[in-house]
């Protein structure tokens, strides 16, 4: 009764304390709103009209959407990287950044989602995906697969630190006997969101460009290069706007994380290449067309020739100590290798994938207004949400969220 | 830390049990087909209906059996001996009636291999007649056509030339020759495509 | 089209095309005045009367016009306009109520109510495979009694099961077709396909005679005179694999293989996620991107559940062998269809068909068959 009680008056008191903030917040706020309600309203055209409204065509039958959606879920993977250290290996180091690694995760995982909704054809039929009412696939389909896993790893990283930020919130230390054996799953089941999306792609005998063993890996080096690299900028932002205290020593250690993954993810790339190019086949024709273009058709040439700079320009810089010690240094450098890796494994990866077609056919892909509002209205969600979770356990862990038995009893008597 | 040997079994398991189910054991499509072809029984499904107006003949030919479209009653006046109750030569002479066959063109193989009497019989108009002078039935002209396209017809007979006719299942009722080459004109002419595809070309811009 | 305008007009900010010159009605040619019976118009009600139309229709007719867009865009055929749109968003959570409202309502009529009796029953029902026999037919009931109460024109609709003893295949004589695309014609005439984005489930391929099988070279939307000089022509489409990777994709198994060997799709049960597109080697599933239309003259009225009847928008869709015609005995459309003779269909178990004796003495062979996907569509020459 008395737990019940107690997380009401968090629920209430986090409501208020979201809702209250500075004029930057409220700004803040307000600006992603809107840009949620665009998005929502260009969806509203695209339930209308079907997705023709988007750029996909039978040719290209995936787009932007899953292409962020495969970016997500990386990210959302990323956060283990800081759960383990922390929880784990009693790495004191991460303690504070391990929360908003947490929130992160949660805010990407709900985009992911989002933005598989957004790709369906037929959203009110979701629920036949659901098990028992539905009918599920599995294990069979990968899909299934990855809509169990993603589904888990939300459920994980919403529970964990909810009971943390629960038992500080009552003033109390979390038991470490509760939250060890959930962080010790949630770092198996983080590869596994990653690997279990790699296999979507991995899987598909008809896409030689994605049927290849590397894919997995790839993807999680990828991840683990990327989602820490946006922690980075996320507590930069935090310790600016905020009083929340992260001192250098966490970021420079997450900034040892993403170097290492970067440069292995740089080594797989460069066994792509090779492998690519220096035998080509029948099968290669889908990296030529994204790194020379095929038939004269370009599209993606600027995108991959802009990542693949990037990428390696943060990959030099942050091997070494001396520039990445830098934090300045760093903040750049987290910013070019999430956008650099954001091209290559969002449009880099799912475009490439459908060109050339199965007969060798060439159609184009060119993201119409509709859906890069959309992907921005998810976006602008995200950030919404994450900024929501963030503001609510900075406020506990700087404890000004408190539960106040007395004054509840009070206000309950009058 | 004693949790993962736990894990990792539940993992396996998971990896185990996930293996695609094949629910026959044969090992490729054409062992299957035969496999169950052994205990064939018809489906009781017929085609009969669908051959609809085009009446129809039995022919067997080697161990084939099938229908093919009569012929006779398709062309416009048999019997040829209401006009050609002369000889040849005699009603060519005769100025005064009706040309008949004018437009008929001979474009099949070359005129040292083909000419009218490799197929009719001046002699008896109402019926064919081989090379080596047997009389053939205008209903199965395409034994005429078997004496030079053998390939052509052992595919017919077996169902690899020539279009079928109603459905898939039983009775077979297959086209005949005539049914689709012009006997003196047998090559297919070209034309356009049915449709263009205007969307399609649009998408590959 | 203001169809399309619609979107383009979404830019907003970007696009300064919007509201200058064209009239309110949606239209940027001709005026308004001429297309008064346009859904457009409802554009120029005013705040008060919009809100009354959406309290009536909520207390009335929405459920129809609610369930209808989860259910058969195709055969419920409703006009929609961006109010509707936005309505929507937030309307969809009282489909229920409102189609159990309209359904126990003593106002509304009849016909009013048994639609969204129908309605109700079609969004909520199963997956066709896991359905019994009497399920099935019911399901069939449903769909052909509600395009009666809409089109007021009957169709027939077959749930016709896989019979025992056959096993579709065909083949495919490349030295037979002369590229005259009668198979498409009649494929998409038979099919019910959308006219609009012109749909099309074979593709002929023309190709250079002595280069192989060069597909990337290859023209499959020529239109000059057919045969050319030096070209030959291929055909594709469905291969209906016996391992067909599309069907262990689909996260909510609605698509799979019949008994007689058919990869059919069960389009109000797909949610439109177009894995198994992706997981297609040959090219043989197309996707509804807008509302499938067919002008109602042209509709092919004998339908199947698995096969030609009307699909809704976002859903999968592709070729079934025209189920409801082979299940029956008959040929495919493109086989009867083709001028040439080069298609050929039958059961491969039965060892007297022709598919069998073309199996067994041609030399035939499958595209990329090193996928271990055991097409059933055979290849052949001369």
């Amino acid at each position: 009764m008395e737990t019940i009680k107690a997380f009401m008056s968090m629920v209430k008191d986090s409501l208020g304390y979201i809702t209250h903030g500075s004029r930057t917040y409220h700004i803040w706020m307000i600006f992603l709103t809107v840009i949620m309600l665009i998005g929502m309203y260009c969806y509203s055209i695209q339930l209308d009209e079907g997705l023709s409204v988007t750029g996909m065509t039978d040719r290209v039958s995936w787009g932007l959407y899953i292409s962020n959606f495969t970016f997500l879920v990386g990210v959302a993977a990323a956060a283990v990287m800081l759960v383990m250290p922390t929880y784990v290996l009693h790495d004191i180091d991460f303690k504070q950044a391990v929360l908003i690694g947490e929130g992160l995760a949660v805010a990407a995982l709900i985009m992911c989602l989002a933005f598989v909704v957004a790709d369906m054809g037929g959203p009110s039929v979701l629920w036949h995906m659901i098990p028992g009412i539905g009918v599920f696939n599995f294990p069979n389909s990968m899909l299934a697969w990855d809509v169990i896993v993603l589904n888990g790893y939300l459920f994980i990283n919403i529970s964990i630190p909810l009971y943390i930020l629960f038992r500080h919130y009552q003033g109390k230390e979390a038991k470490a006997s509760v939250y060890i054996p959930g962080s010790i799953l949630s770092v198996l089941w983080a590869v596994g969101i990653h690997l279990v999306t790699a296999f979507l792609y991995e899987g598909l005998q008809a896409r030689p460009f994605w049927n290849n063993a590397l894919l997995g890996p790839r993807f999680l080096a990828s991840a683990f290069a990327a989602g820490p690299a946006l922690i980075i900028l996320v507590l930069a932002a935090i310790r600016k706007f905020s009083e929340f205290r992260i001192e250098d020593k966490t970021i420079k250690k997450i900034a040892m994380i993403v170097t290492v993954a970067a440069q292995i993810n740089l080594i797989m790339l460069i066994s792509e290449l090779f492998k690519e190019f220096y035998a080509p086949t029948h099968h290669s024709e889908s990296a030529y067309y994204l790194f020379f273009g095929l038939e004269g058709k370009t599209a993606l040439l600027p995108w991959i020739w802009t990542a693949i700079p990037l990428n390696i320009l943060a990959t030099v810089l942050l091997t070494f100590h001396k520039l990445r010690n830098n934090l300045n240094v760093l903040y750049f450098c987290c910013f070019i290798l999430f956008v650099a890796i954001w091209i290559e494994k969002g449009f880099g990866l799912i475009v490439p994938g459908f060109i050339p077609g199965p007969y060798g056919k060439i159609a184009e892909y060119t993201p119409t207004w509709i859906e890069i509002w959309v992907t921005l209205g998810i976006w602008a969600l995200g950030a919404f949400i994450f900024t929501m979770l963030a503001k609510t356990s900075i406020g506990i862990e700087l404890g000004k969220l408190r539960y106040r038995k007395k004054e509840v009893l009070d206000s309950e008597s009058v | 830390m004693k949790i993962k040997p736990k894990l990792f079994i539940l993992v396996i398991i998971c990896l185990l049990s996930s293996c695609k189910h094949k629910e026959s054991g044969y090992h490729n499509l054409k062992e299957k087909i035969e496999e169950e072809s052994k205990h064939y029984q018809d489906p009781g499904i017929s085609s009969e209906v669908y051959i609809g107006d085009i009446e129809t003949i039995e022919i067997t030919e080697g161990e084939h059996t099938f229908l093919i479209p009569e012929r006779k009653s398709q062309l416009k006046s048999y019997a040829c001996t209401e006009c050609h109750s002369k000889p040849l030569s005699e009603l060519q002479q005769a100025r005064d009636q009706q040309q008949a066959h004018w437009e008929i063109k001979i474009k099949h193989a070359n005129s040292q291999t083909m000419n009218c009497a490799t197929c009719h019989n001046p002699g008896d108009m109402n019926h064919l007649n081989s090379l080596a002078g047997i009389e053939i039935d205008f209903n199965q002209s395409y034994r005429l056509c078997a004496q030079c396209h053998s390939s052509q017809f052992e595919d017919w007979k077996g169902g690899a030339h020539g279009k079928n006719i109603g459905g898939w299942a039983n009775p077979r009722a297959a086209m005949s020759c005539v049914n689709c080459h012009n006997p003196h004109e047998p090559q297919i002419a070209s034309k356009w495509p049915v449709r263009f595809n205007t969307q399609k070309e649009m998408e590959r811009k | 089209m203001a169809e399309k305008k619609k979107w383009f007009q979404l830019d907003l900010g970007l696009s300064k095309a919007q509201g200058s010159g064209s009239c309110g009605c949606g239209k940027d040619s001709g005026d308004c005045g001429s297309h008064s019976d346009h859904p457009d118009k409802e554009y120029r009600l005013t705040a008060e009367e919009f809100d009354a139309a959406v309290e009536k229709e909520l207390m009335g007719e929405t459920a129809v016009s609610q369930t209808q867009k989860d259910g058969f865009q195709q055969v419920f055929d409703v006009k929609m306009d961006r109010r509707t749109a936005f309505r929507k968003l937030t309307a969809s959570l009282l489909v229920g109520a409102g189609a159990v409202h309209t359904s126990c309502s003593l106002t509304a009529g009849n016909e009013t109510k048994e639609k969204a009796q129908i309605d109700w029953e079609e969004q909520f029902k199963g997956n066709y495979k896991l359905m019994t026999k009497e399920e099935k037919q019911a399901t069939v009931d449903r769909l052909v009694r509600s395009y009666q109460l809409r089109k007021k024109k009957n169709i027939k609709m077959s749930s016709a099961d896989a019979s025992k003893d056959v096993l579709f295949g065909y083949a495919f004589n490349i030295s037979k077709c002369q590229g005259y695309m009668n198979c498409v014609s009649a494929c998409v005439e038979e099919n019910n396909q959308d006219r609009n984005s012109q749909m099309q489930y074979i593709r002929i391929h023309e190709m250079k005679d002595g280069e192989g099988f060069k597909f990337n070279e290859a023209d499959d939307n020529y239109y000059h005179e057919v045969p050319a000089e030096g070209h030959f022509y291929m055909g594709t489409q469905c291969f209906h694999c016996d391992n067909p990777p599309c069907v262990n994709v689909c996260p909510v198994e609605a698509t799979w293989r019949e008994e007689d060997g058919l990869v059919v799709i069960d389009y109000d049960w797909c949610i439109g996620c177009r894995y198994c597109m992706a997981a297609c080697p040959y090219d043989g599933r197309r996707f509804n991107w807008s509302k499938p239309e067919v002008p109602e003259d042209e509709v092919n009225k004998n339908q199947h559940y698995l096969g030609n009847r009307m699909r809704k928008k976002g859903v999968m869709e592709k070729c079934t062998f025209c189920v409801q015609r082979s299940r029956a005995g008959k040929d495919p459309a493109c086989v009867e269809a083709c001028p040439t003779g080069a298609r050929i269909f039958g059961n491969l178990l039965d060892p007297d068909s022709t598919i069998r004796w073309v199996l067994e003495n041609k030399q035939v062979f499958r595209l990329k068959e090193d996928l271990g996907t055991e097409p059933k569509f055979w290849y052949f020459m001369d």
